[in-house]
């Protein structure tokens, strides 16, 4: 106990009672700095909440970032690490390169993404599409497009991140006996069967690991949209982290960005929790 | 070597330089633009000459120099970093242990509520914790900046699951040797697993490097103020001068790209041996 | 272990030290300044005037600090609530009347000598009074109007206005887009400076709604936005600027260069591209007022002001620093390092660029008479300008503009029945 006292009062301190405060000031009408006695307005902020289709659509965008990004994440990381799971040489190479984008703070990754998405001929994806197209892809202004701006974050997102994935899946992979696929190869097994009865079963726990972490950072996405498109256009891009640090901060009503914080919580926790449970039951 | 092998080597190694190409092309976007004049940037990212530094112009790493006091803002994130970093070793590697191999009252139930911890970001509580800390009087200090990120639940986690899989024989000759917990710790647990330490070290370094809001919120001036806020200096007035941002970009990863690569094996083989992997 | 710990408790010890400024002389005032950070030539003159100021006074000491433009509004909050905001601070005009509201600021006018207020520009004036009081002058105002290319107009034939009353109607306006379109590869012909964040979109396009006889707000009484924002003129202004948008008349701008450039003949923008423009263009360039959509041209005004926070231990010496600041000499400087236009008339005569005759005397005309409208006054205003900017980013995005418009209104009088209409509580 003595030993974890330190970390579980830091931990009380900066995060849980913080929070705790978020709850109570959701049921308030704070506005930061505001000369206004502070009023307690029951459920007022959370049914605003319900009513409005920027949130509605800050959800939906969560999920469907989450839905796209994690597994797609996932099989790309998946697929690096088997390629760097060959004894090939330059490996290490190949994985500092992979992993680089890893290193690079959001905020810079979405200022240079900014200049990639640029609209017109010139942008960066523009040329290269049409290059690839051999000149049939018609210049779009990724960022400002109604259906390609979500995507085109969705792609940043994947680009910085899939790295980190591949490192840890990569791990994952070398610590499977080696034993088992010699005896697998004696049986006659093939490549795709080693696969989906050797490597995926061991690699299970890891891919579970993997995918939990990914969503939690999928459900906090917020970064990226803040910089390269500010939840537009028409929302398109807006999240649950951005419509609070927006409520916050910029229109200073603290007490809506609090209930946004807290159905945040406790959606997350809905969603962790049912990917735990599916997890271990598929272990059964 | 039989054909088939040598035509699937053949094919991972062009799936593999393709990848290369596309992950690493916005960093050489990057690195190109910061050495040419800030107009051609843009004209020329839709072009070879993206990737090409064909005429070495250092004048935005000087307008970078001239524009904000980078050495203040290097030694901002570097001291601030490096204590968040160090301390966190400290206190979540104890925590982790206390967790993973100390019997004591109320763990689980404790250990529950730190995973569940682990869901908020910074995001979600900086308006309280912003509150809280102003009554503390820490407005724009380093303090501020350190003290509520050294206590974090995922390096706990960390520790936790690494300490899980140390056989339980290594403690148990300390022990008999007479040793007090603290001292089993210190002299066996830590030498013994320096790749979580390893992993930590990285991962707490990186999420910590790129922090913005939190600073935004509570420093004023440049006196304590880390690398990430003085980006804002550049990408507020237009024209954006993006020459000028890259060369910012270039030199604020930089530390980090070194430390990574300094720190790369025992950081790979941390998470090899780690619960990192589940 | 343990010297690494004791290292690090001693890092510790520093962090907390937190380096605290040298004890004060006996007599000499100490005043914290808060300036915006602007561009690298405004940054460099604030640092020389303050230099100056500290030399010339032995009993007043500056110490000035520099916070970036974006997050400006979100400094000020944080350090009122930590009690921390500095003596003097500058600050964009339009949070002006929210500060008053919290309780931040104190009434300049009898601070500052009365022939230094006579001599302001009337548009400073109107805008930096809330309530009676004057809350904060700036050294300087701004002026907002077209760009142009001479030689582009004079090749479609176009009527070059030089005065706020010829300004061409907004039929003739989009006309003349249509024949420049004709000789352009993009048919982009138009650069509304898309590319600029926040704020822009109100200060650079709330006049037109104000040309077209609607508003942010109805000023009467700063209590409602609807049937105002979302009335027929105001939808009939934004309908226009969405036609410009759609017909791909409008250069997305990401670089900032459609103007000099070349791709675009016309450019929406502020007086702090008069430098760059002129260095690509000399005397092909042009400054004409912005359309009129029936109620004659109208044009933004408003920039950065200084105030004094009611926790100022010495206001008449934070005055002094402010009038030191509004010296022809020093505004003069200032103005030349960012461009804008100087704050008084006797500035304004010394002026090379302002002077009458000048190449950027129209700005002076504009905001001399009564063409320029101040941000709507109420401490409601960040909202106002927020959801506004939400509208316009929705209404190049193809949203109906009757339904973005409704939204950003019903959005504002929430907000203002939220705050009990802003009763003056705070204030005295």
């Amino acid at each position: 106990m003595l030993f974890a006292l330190p970390a579980l009062a830091g931990l009380l301190m900066f995060v849980a009672i913080p929070f705790l405060l978020a709850i109570g000031l959701a049921f308030t009408n704070l506005r930061l700095g505001s000369p206004l006695p502070l009023e307690f307005v029951g459920l007022t902020q959370f049914l605003r909440l319900f009513a409005d289709d920027a949130f509605a659509r800050a959800l939906l965008n969560n999920l469907l970032f989450t839905l796209v990004v994690v597994p797609v994440q996932t099989l790309l990381a998946l697929a690096l690490a088997l390629l760097l799971n060959q004894p090939l040489k330059g490996r290490a190479l190949f994985r500092t390169l992979f992993f680089m984008p890893v290193v690079f703070p959001l905020a810079l990754v979405s200022v240079v993404w900014i200049l990639i998405y640029a609209p017109g001929p010139n942008g960066m994806l523009n040329s290269f599409l049409q290059l690839i197209t051999l000149g049939e892809w018609q210049p779009r202004d990724f960022l400002h497009d109604p259906w390609l701006a979500l995507p085109a974050i969705m792609l940043t997102s994947i680009w910085q991140g899939a790295g980190f994935q591949m490192v840890i899946l990569l791990a994952g992979l070398q610590s499977i006996p080696e034993e088992l696929y010699e005896a697998a190869r004696i049986d006659g097994a093939g490549r795709w069967q080693r696969f989906w009865y050797i490597t995926l079963p061991q690699l299970r726990n890891t891919l579970v690991f993997v995918m939990l972490v990914t969503t939690i950072l999928a459900f906090r996405l917020f970064e990226q949209v803040q910089i390269m498109t500010r939840g537009g256009p028409r929302h398109a891009t807006t999240t649950i982290m951005y419509e609070a640090v927006q409520a916050a901060f910029s229109r200073q009503q603290v007490a809506r960005g609090a209930a946004i914080t807290v159905i945040f919580f406790l959606l997350v926790l809905l969603v962790t929790l049912l990917q735990r449970r599916i997890a271990r039951e598929e272990r059964l | 070597m039989s054909w088939r092998r040598l035509v699937s080597m053949g094919l991972s190694y062009a799936a593999l330089l393709l990848l290369a190409f596309l992950f690493v092309s916005p960093i050489l976007l990057m690195l190109t633009g910061s050495m040419k004049a800030d107009a051609r940037v843009l004209v020329e990212a839709g072009s070879f000459r993206a990737f090409l530094p064909l005429d070495v112009d250092l004048q935005n790493y000087r307008d970078v120099f001239a524009r904000v006091d980078f050495g203040r803002y290097l030694f901002n994130s570097l001291y601030i970093t490096g204590m968040v970093v160090l301390a966190g070793l400290v206190v979540n590697s104890l925590a982790g242990y206390a967790f993973a191999r100390l019997a004591w009252r109320g763990r689980r139930v404790l250990f529950g509520l730190v995973l569940a911890i682990l869901i908020l970001p910074l995001e979600a509580i900086a308006v309280p914790l912003f509150y809280q800390v102003t009554l503390f009087g820490w407005r724009d200090t380093y303090l501020v900046q350190i003290v509520p990120f050294i206590a974090n639940a995922f390096s706990i986690y960390l520790f936790y699951t690494f300490f899980l899989g140390l056989p339980r024989e290594l403690e148990e000759a300390a022990r008999l040797d007479g040793a007090g917990v603290l001292r089993t710790f210190i002299a066996i647990i830590v030498p013994n697993s320096k790749p979580v330490f390893a992993t930590v070290a990285i991962l707490s370094f990186l999420s910590q490097w790129g922090v913005f809001l939190w600073p935004l919120m509570v420093t004023s001036g440049e006196a304590v103020r880390p690398l990430p806020l003085a980006i804002a200096t550049f990408y507020t007035l237009p024209p954006l001068q993006w020459g000028d941002i890259f060369a910012f970009g270039v030199m604020m990863v930089l530390p980090i790209l070194l430390v990574f690569l300094f720190f790369q094996r025992w950081f790979i083989r941390g998470v090899v041996a780690t619960g990192i992997k589940g | 272990m343990r010297t690494f710990l004791f290292i690090l408790v001693c890092l510790f010890l520093t962090a907390c030290d937190r380096g605290k400024p040298p004890p004060s002389a006996t007599g000499v005032v100490r005043l914290s300044l808060w300036a915006h950070a602007g561009q690298a030539s405004e940054r460099q003159t604030m640092e020389r005037q303050v230099q100056a100021f500290n030399q010339q006074h032995s009993d007043v000491q500056i110490a000035l600090t520099f916070i970036p433009e974006r997050s400006y509004n979100a400094q000020v909050q944080a350090a009122a609530i930590a009690g921390e905001l500095p003596d003097l601070l500058e600050f964009d005009v339009p949070y002006l009347y929210n500060y008053v509201w919290q309780g931040h600021l104190q009434p300049l006018e009898t601070l500052l000598p009365h022939e230094l207020q006579q001599d302001l520009l009337p548009s400073l004036i109107r805008q930096g009074t809330y309530q009676g009081h004057l809350y904060g002058v700036g050294t300087f105002d701004s002026g907002l109007a077209l760009y142009a290319r001479r030689s582009m107009l004079q090749k479609v034939n176009a009527r070059i206005p030089g005065h706020p009353k010829q300004a061409w109607s907004v039929q003739e306006f989009e006309r003349l887009l249509e024949r420049l379109a004709l000789t352009d590869d993009d048919g982009a012909v138009l650069d509304l400076k898309l590319n600029y964040p926040d704020e822009w979109f109100s200060y650079g396009f709330s006049p037109l709604l104000q040309s077209a006889g609607g508003d942010l707000i109805d000023r009467s009484d700063y209590q409602r936005a609807s049937g105002v924002l979302n009335g027929a003129a105001s939808v009939m202004a934004m309908q226009h600027v969405q036609n410009w948008l759609m017909q791909g008349r409008v250069d997305p701008n990401v670089d900032d260069a459609a103007f000099v450039g070349g791709r675009v003949a016309l450019s929406w923008a502020g007086h702090w591209e008069y430098r760059r423009y002129h260095e690509a263009f000399a005397e092909d360039l042009v400054l004409v007022p912005l359309p009129d959509f029936g109620k004659g041209s109208r044009t933004g005004q408003g920039s950065w002001v200084w105030g004094i926070s009611r926790r100022a231990k010495a206001p008449a010496k934070a005055a002094e620093v402010i009038t030191y600041l509004l010296q022809p000499a020093q505004i003069l400087a200032m103005t030349a390092a960012n461009g804008a236009v100087p704050a008084t008339h006797t500035a304004i005569a010394q002026s090379p660029l302002y002077h009458e005759g000048g190449p950027l005397h129209l700005f002076v005309v504009q905001l001399a008479e009564g063409y320029a409208v101040p941000r709507p006054r109420t401490p409601a205003y960040p909202v106002i300008s927020a959801s506004f900017r939400q509208a316009f980013a929705d209404i190049r995005n193809g949203m109906p503009v009757q339904q973005a418009l409704d939204r950003a209104a019903a959005t504002i009088d929430e907000d203002i029945r939220d705050n009990r209409g802003y009763p003056a509580i705070a204030a005295q």
